[in-house]
Formats: structure tokens, sequence, C-alpha cells
């Protein structure tokens, strides 16, 4: 599958209808979960814990694939089938870029420079454009002088940035975050608010799953939230869905919390992130 | 997730049990704080790990300092370090491997190395292991030959250390002594890093090196797991366990919990190298090049190893 | 166990590292083809995890506490080949890095540990666990004594090693005598030091560990044992693999018949001890004065020869003409009559099991025949 000037712009660039999918045969993580992406979007996966995202997140990157249901992505169907072709395979690969949520598993080469390399010389770059990509992408994270340190030197904050730039690298067309900024200090985390932010107004399209619901507003025109019933409660633009607190709670994104107030109690429901009660 | 903590509601109270919310001077009734005991294996195992952060802390130190052997390229490094490691497996007199002892002392000192370090590094595993091992083959009983040294008349036989011996145990020392000198050498002036892109000089394939790349960082990763489980037990003992069974379960408890995260994280690492399309071909980023300096090395362990097999051959 | 530079001599390291570089690439070819891309991390994985097993101080009866390989282990877990992989990466991480085990006889450790170790261990695992389920205790027992046979198996491939070296490698000296180079023990000392200590000490963490980790899997994370283990139930009286089908696997014996065809390589070491094994010696070779003997005893003459006719007399073929060869011949002869007598009686007993499960299953049939059928697949 190449990209070519004559080939027909479907409307949509990633398309999911009715996918299921269940661990082990199982235990069930999606149930008939329809998704569309278009070009230049950026959509927030909104749901508790255990409801679906990372699995979503993961077949959208052709990384598992439904039980059920078809994933069209760039105009093609997305199987296991197609992506044993290496030429598919290479050309989806590149277009899709992944950033993990354990950025432990994500940064696995001997340093830095051999993670962000890593990419691009699999896409069979050149040497010598392989490398010149990764100074691009070390001085556009700001991590050149960390480019001939081993993973176990870096602070989590400094291997997210590696994680990130050794997808950058390749130049994806579409992102996928999984909980970006989970377990980041608060530093970090506006830095990669700022960052995703940034990547959508250059015009990739983005779709990352998070339960910090203060960050989503500033990254997301779009949201989907699931539920705990592992389908679609809700898909729509990001301050609609903000907005609908019964939806919020029902699907345990956020809870109703007594506080103390002078002395009375006032039950009001606001969301827990990762920084405070 | 979970009971939440605010103590100044009524419905938490209700929620923790009494004891948490009281004060405790240990479990003992009588409040003593007790002494501080001889560790068993959970210590032996905690200083095992820290031993090693340690060391590859020091190693990365030591690499960066500007000395003689750091400047050198390391694959020349390799090359021709080994080549001395297999020079001195072919040299037959005790002379000729003290010679190759003393140049490693001075090239080491050379290369900002704490000559009392490597001194130590080599000297005190030496005596304890090889010496040890040794001693017994300077005896007649072992190493029959010309008795030097008598010892009295057992066996119903002179009993005594021989020449043969003697010089076979020094052969021995000394040669042990020589070949961790070199790889010490080796290592320590070279990032490991370094000296992975440097083993595809010797033509060592790409996937071994990715594998033996990725073992070193996760072994880092899957140590700070054990350090966690053996803390966490270190802390919850109040008396030394005498029960050894009990030591022995949660050894192997932790060793199987270990490798349950071993396997779990290779799933998580195998799907990341897919996402950034890994189809089982290993391509890893080329060297620099090999500088006037480097060849310079080359030639002077080359001649190196040329005097001292022909001084062996010579006088030995 | 971890042979340092210096105790070996280089003719000695070039050829263990022959014999063990085949290995290494079956090993490779087969992981890769069996795994596919997972072999990186997997194997990457399994080394760290090795390395780690190798530095757990496992508390031993005595008070102390001792170290395990853990290779048997490994291969119970990920299979024998892959164990190859990940004891060598383990080895050479310790080697380099470490200073543990020398580079030089890096080839000579990892045949020890990364070979031998698995391959007879695993074999003995196989063999004594047969077909039992995932959970049984069976199982945990097998890979034990697997590891304990494993370590005493490599302790006497290293004892052979070091043992060899003071007859092939020496130098004479002005008055006649020889120096030795390289590891200055001999045979009939390296091998009773080296298995002594293993025997009793190294070869019981061995199996402490191995079995302990099993045990605890089976308890705690089963499915990690699934994973070299395809299609065998997890209790007794369980199903098997979801659609229904008991999955047959024939015994994998080929460990063991590696195992044996090592044992007949080994074999004319024998020449090299002096004298005869007590109590084999014919009357006539009697040393009666040892015994304070005047004359052979009577029933001892009479029996002595009862049996006159042997193929191989002495191990040779004619008493004394060619000892190597007629000792070897004897080995290779021996092992296929055993080895026939054994293939022999294990096919009775299929045909006889078989036989019996077939009266069974008519009895079953006849049973399920009015019963519902389950639903079986996704």
């Amino acid at each position: 599958m190449t990209v070519s000037s004559a080939e027909p712009r479907s409307a949509s660039l990633l398309e999911c209808r009715d996918l299921e999918y269940a661990y082990l045969g199982r235990f069930p993580a999606l149930d008939r979960v329809s998704l569309t992406v278009e070009r230049g979007e950026s959509v927030a996966l909104l749901g508790a814990n255990g409801c679906g995202k990372s699995t979503l997140l993961k077949l959208l990157d052709g990384l598992l694939f439904p039980a059920a249901g078809s994933y069209r992505a760039f105009g093609t169907d997305v199987t296991e089938d197609h992506l044993e072709d290496d030429q598919f395979s290479r050309a989806f690969r590149g277009r899709v870029g992944f950033i993990f949520q354990n950025s432990d598993a994500q940064v696995f080469s001997p340093t830095v420079r051999d993670e962000v390399a890593f990419g691009p010389l699999n896409m069979g770059l050149e040497h010598a454009a392989a490398v010149a990509r990764v100074d691009d992408t070390l001085a556009m994270l700001d991590i050149t002088g960390l480019a001939d340190r081993a993973p176990y030197q870096l602070s989590g904050g400094e291997k997210k940035r590696v994680a990130i730039a050794s997808v950058l690298a390749m130049n994806p067309e579409v992102l996928l975050f999984d909980e970006p900024t989970a377990a980041l200090d608060p530093r970090t985390q506006h830095w990669m608010v700022e960052l995703i932010a940034e990547l959508h107004d250059v015009g990739k399209t983005i779709v990352l799953a998070t339960h910090d619901l203060e960050a989503v507003p500033l990254v997301a025109d779009r949201c989907v939230v699931l539920g705990e019933d592992h389908r679609v409660a809700r898909d729509g633009p990001t301050r609609a869905v903000l907005e609908d607190v019964t939806l919020l709670q029902s699907t345990n994104l956020v809870h109703a919390h007594a506080h103390l107030h002078a002395g009375a109690t006032a039950p009001h429901a606001h969301a827990h992130d990762s920084g405070h009660h | 997730m979970g009971t939440d903590e605010s103590a100044t509601t009524a419905t938490t109270r209700r929620l923790s049990p009494d004891w948490l919310l009281r004060d405790e001077i240990g479990l003992c009734p009588c409040g003593c704080v007790g002494k501080r005991r001889r560790g068993g294996f959970v210590e032996k195992t905690l200083s095992g790990v820290s031993g090693l952060v340690r060391g590859a802390m020091f190693s990365e130190d030591v690499a960066a300092t500007p000395g003689l052997l750091q400047r050198i390229d390391a694959r020349v490094k390799v090359v021709t370090l080994l080549g001395l490691l297999v020079v001195a497996a072919f040299l037959h007199s005790i002379a000729a491997l003290a010679t190759m002892y003393v140049v490693a002392l001075v090239v080491a000192s050379a290369s900002r190395l704490s000559v009392r370090f490597f001194v130590a590094r080599v000297w005190l595993f030496v005596p304890v292991f090889t010496g040890i091992v040794v001693l017994p083959a300077t005896l007649n009983l072992v190493t029959p030959g010309t008795i030097v040294v008598p010892l009295g008349h057992w066996f119903g036989g002179p009993v005594g250390l021989t020449a043969e011996g003697l010089e076979s145990a020094g052969l021995i020392v000394m040669r042990v002594a020589v070949s961790i000198s070199l790889v010490v050498l080796l290592t320590l002036t070279t990032p490991w890093t370094r000296l992975l892109h440097a083993l595809r000089s010797l033509r060592l394939p790409a996937t071994v090196i990715l594998v033996l790349a990725m073992a070193y960082r996760y072994l880092f990763h899957l140590l700070a797991a054990v350090e966690d489980m053996y803390t966490a037990r270190r802390a919850r003992t109040v008396v030394p366990d005498r029960d050894l069974r009990n030591g022995r379960r949660f050894v192997a408890a932790s060793a199987g919990a270990l490798f349950g995260k071993a396997y779990g994280l290779s799933e998580e690492v195998y799907l990341a190298m897919v996402a950034r399309g890994f189809t089982g071909d290993v391509r890893l980023l080329a060297p620099d090049r090999v500088k006037r300096r480097d060849l310079a090395w080359c030639v002077a362990c080359g001649g190196l190893g040329l005097v001292l097999l022909w001084g062996d051959r010579v006088l030995g | 166990m971890h042979i340092p530079d210096g105790y070996l001599s280089p003719e000695t390291c070039a050829v263990m590292y022959g014999a063990t570089a085949p290995f290494w690439v079956v090993a490779a070819r087969r992981v890769r083809r069996v795994v596919k891309t997972r072999y990186v991390p997997l194997l990457a994985l399994g080394a760290a995890y090795c390395f780690l097993v190798m530095m757990f101080n496992v508390p031993v009866p005595d008070g102390t506490t001792a170290h395990a390989v853990g290779a048997v282990l490994v291969a119970v877990l990920l299979g024998p080949w892959a164990a190859v992989i990940a004891v060598s990466v383990a080895l050479a991480i310790q080697a380099l890095f470490f200073g543990d085990g020398g580079v030089l006889a890096f080839g000579a450790n990892c045949f020890n540990m990364a070979v031998v170790m698995p391959f007879v261990g695993y074999a003995l695992y196989r063999a004594i666990a047969g077909r039992a389920f995932l959970t049984s205790p069976r199982r945990a027992l097998a890979a034990g004594v697997g590891a304990y046979v494993g370590i005493n198996a490599a302790a006497l491939c290293a004892a052979i090693e070091f043992g060899l070296q003071p007859d092939l490698f020496y130098k004479t000296t002005a008055t006649g005598g020889h120096v030795p180079l390289y590891a200055p023990f001999h045979l009939s000392q390296t091998i009773p030091a080296m298995l002594g200590a293993h025997l009793l000490v190294a070869g019981v963490v061995e199996f402490v560990l191995t079995v302990g980790v099993i045990a605890y899997l089976q308890r705690a994370n089963l499915p990690i044992l699934r994973i070299n283990h395809p299609g065998l139930p997890d209790a007794a009286g369980q199903r098997v693999a979801d659609d229904g089908r008991a999955v047959e696997r024939r015994p994998r014996l080929r460990g063991i018949f590696i195992g044996l065809a090592g044992l007949v390589a080994l074999v004319p070491l024998g020449l090299l001890a002096s004298g005869g094994a007590f109590g084999e010696d014919s009357p006539s070779a009697l040393d009666l004065r040892k015994y304070g003997l005047d004359a052979v005893p009577t029933g001892l003459q009479r029996y002595g020869d009862f049996w006159s006719s042997a193929l191989f007399p002495g191990y040779d073929f004619e008493h004394g003409s060619h000892p190597n060869l007629g000792y070897y011949a004897s080995a290779v002869l021996g092992t296929v009559l055993i080895a026939g007598v054994v293939v022999a009686g294990f096919r009775v007993a299929a045909v006889s099991r078989r036989r019996r499960d077939r009266r069974g299953g008519r009895d079953r049939d006849r049973a399920d025949a009015g019963a519902e059928r389950e639903p079986v697949g996704r």
C-alpha cells in the first residue's frame, strides 16, 4: 500500500466498526465499539480503568486484532494477514505512532541515540539520513544532552521524552497516546500537554486515552466516553461531554465527594486526577 | 481506589480498624527496640543487588575519565586486549607472564585507574580462589617431581612441595592474574554500550548484540524489582526467621514472581518494538571511524605480544 | 562453577567453543522460528532473569546460603533451546561485566551450563513428568530432579575439562619432570572433588530453587507455565484445549539420546584410571596375600569360569588386542542392547495400554450416548 496522489481520499482516516475483543477469549474489553477519526482531529478516549481504552488504542495500531468487527485505516482494511506483508506493514507502522503508558517498555535500546534511531532504521532509512533525523528529533525535544545515556540513568520524565522522540523520529501522521500524563510530575505534565497541543496544531491526527479530565479540554476537540460495560457511552464535542455530569458519574469518571465546609457537609461531584484528591 | 483517608469524617472512622488509629511501639509487649542481627539470605541478596548497581556506576565513572585507554576506539581495544589474552594463554614462563602483568599495571595507571583498586581487584580474588585451589597441587602427591620443600614422611613415602608443583602453581596464579587484569582494563575503560557495538567487529550478529544490550538494560530494571521485594521482606522482619523452610519459600516465591514480571515486560517490549516497525531483522547504528592513535595502539599491542612470545620461547 | 581464564589451555578453550557453537546456531534458528519476532525481548528478558537467579542467595540446610545456576528452571519455563541462549547471554554479561568466568573459557562455561545442564535436566524432566497435569506435584519434583542431575552433569564436564589439562599440556624440565601449564589436578582428583561438592551442596540448592519456583508458579501464576506446556490439562480430570481434543504428545527422547551419546563418547576415560574396579577381578588375578588367603576359595574357583563364552572378553575383541577400540565397541554395543530392551519394553507397555483404553473407551462412549453435548469453543 503506497501513498499516491491518485489514492481516493476516504472521508475518515481511521474507521472502526463494531469492534469486539476479549482477553484470552474470556475477559471482555470491547463490546461493539465504533469509532471514526478524521484527518487532523484530536480525540480523547475517556473511561475508568479497565473499560477498554488501552485495548482500543492497541487495536488502532494493529498490535491486537478484534474478534469481530472491522478496522480500516488510510482506506485499507487492517488485519493480521495484511500486516504480514512487509510493504503494507512498513507503510502502516510508519504512519501510526504509539506512545505507551509504560516508558520502560518503550525505551529498550542501550542508549537514547540508539532508541531514537530504531524506528527510522527499521523504516529503511539510509544510515546518514537516520543519524540526521535522530539529531533533529533530539533537538526538537530538547534532549540532545541525553543522547549517549543509558535508560537506567534517566528519570521518568526524561524517559517519556525519549519515548516520544523515538516515535516522532518516524514522522507518523497519527499519534496514539496511552495515558500520556500518568505518573509524571506537574512540570512534565504541563510540557506534555503543550506538546500534544503543538502536534495537533501542526496537523497530526491524535487519539489519546486518559482519565486526566483537566488536561482534556486543552488537547482534544472531541471526547469518546467508554463505559464500564465496554461500550461507547457518548461521542461528542469536548465541552458538551465534560459538562454532562450524570454521564461522567455513571461511567465512573467522577464521583460524588463530600467536603467539609465550615461544619456542614456539602456533596458535589468532581474528578480525581493524578495531582490531588 | 479504596477507602478515603480523610480522618475528619465520621464515615472513615468506621472503615479503619481500631488498632490502625492507635500508636504502637513495636509488636513486642516489652516495647524493646532490638539489636541489629547479622543478616541472612535477605541481607546477602540485598547487598549483592546494591553491589551490582554500584559496580555499574563505578564502571561508567571510570569510562568517562580521560585516560589512555578511554581514548582508544572500543573495537580496537576489544581486538587487541583479546589478542593479548590469547598470547597470555600461550606463555609458558612465569617471567613472561609477570612482564605482561607489569605492562597492564602501567597501562592501568595511564588510564587514570587507581592502581590500588586495580591490584586489589585482581589479588583479592586470586589468592582466595586460585591460590587455595592450587596449593595442594604443589605437593608431590599431586605433581610428582623433585622435592624442594620437604614436609615429612607420610603415607609410606616422602611428602613435600616439588619444584614442578611450585612452578605450576606460579604459572597458573600469574596467568589468572594477567587474564583478569586484561579483562578489567577492557571493561572499565569502555562504556558497556560501546563495548557491545565493538563486539560487532568480531562478526557477532546484530541480533546477538541487541539481545545482549536489552538483557543488560532490563537487568537493572528487574534488579529494582528484586530490591523492592527483599527490602519489603526486611522491613517486615521483626526477628530473623530461623525457619529455613520459610526462607526458601520466600526465595522461590520471589524468583517465581520475578519471572512473571520479566515475561510480562518482554511482552510489552515486543509490542513497542513491533509498533516501531520491527519485523525480525535487527538494524543498529554504525560506530565511528578508526583514528590514528587507535592504529598506534594496535601496533604497540601487536609488538608486545610478539616480543613476549619470542622471549617465552627463548627463555622459558 | 564458572571457570576463570588460565585454568584451561587455549586448545581446550578452542575445542569447547567449537563444541558449543553449533548449539548456539541451532538454538537461535529454532527460537526464531517458533516465537518469530517475539524472540528478541523474550531471550533478553530470559537472560536478565537467568542472571538474577544466579545472584539469589538460597538458604541451605546447614544454615549458610549458596547460589544456583537455574539453567534447568529456564529450560522448563521457556524450553531448552531458549535456555541455551538465555544462559549463554547471562554468562556473557557475568564474564564481561563482573569478571565472573573467563573470556577464553566462555565456550567451556557455556558448554557446561548452557548446553549440557539444560538439555540433560530437561530430558530428565520430560521423562519423569511425562504427561502429568500442569499443577501436579510430580511435575515440580521432576523439574527439581532434572536440575539436580543437570548440574551434576555440568560439574562432571567441568571436572573432565580440568582433569585432562595436566596430562595433555605440560612442559618438561631439565630434570625430566613434568610441569603442568594449566589446571594441575588429574582426573582422578577433579572428578571426585567437583562431583562431591555438587552432589552434596550445589545440586541440593539447584533442586530446592527449581522445585520452589515451579511450585510457586503452579499456585500463583499458572499461565506462565502454559507457555512451554501447551495442550496440557491444568488439573487432574480436566479437559484439554478449547476444541476439546486431547493432545497426544510423543515423549521427546532426543535429549536422552544426546546425553547417552555423550556418555558413550566419554567411555575411553576409563582407560586412564589405573588398576581395576574393586570386586571385579577374576580368580587368577586375585592378590591372595592382600586378603590373607593361601589359595583361591573352591566356590569362587568353580563358578568363576562359569560363563566363558563372552563375545567381548575383557571388553575387548580378543584379550588385549585393541584395548581402546574394543572398549569403545563394547560401550556402543552395550548401549544399543540396553536401549533395544528398553524400547521393546515400552512398546509392549504401550500396546497393552492401548488395549486397555480401547476397552474403557467403549464403556465411556456407551455412557455418553444419552448425555447432552457440551458447547465447544468460544
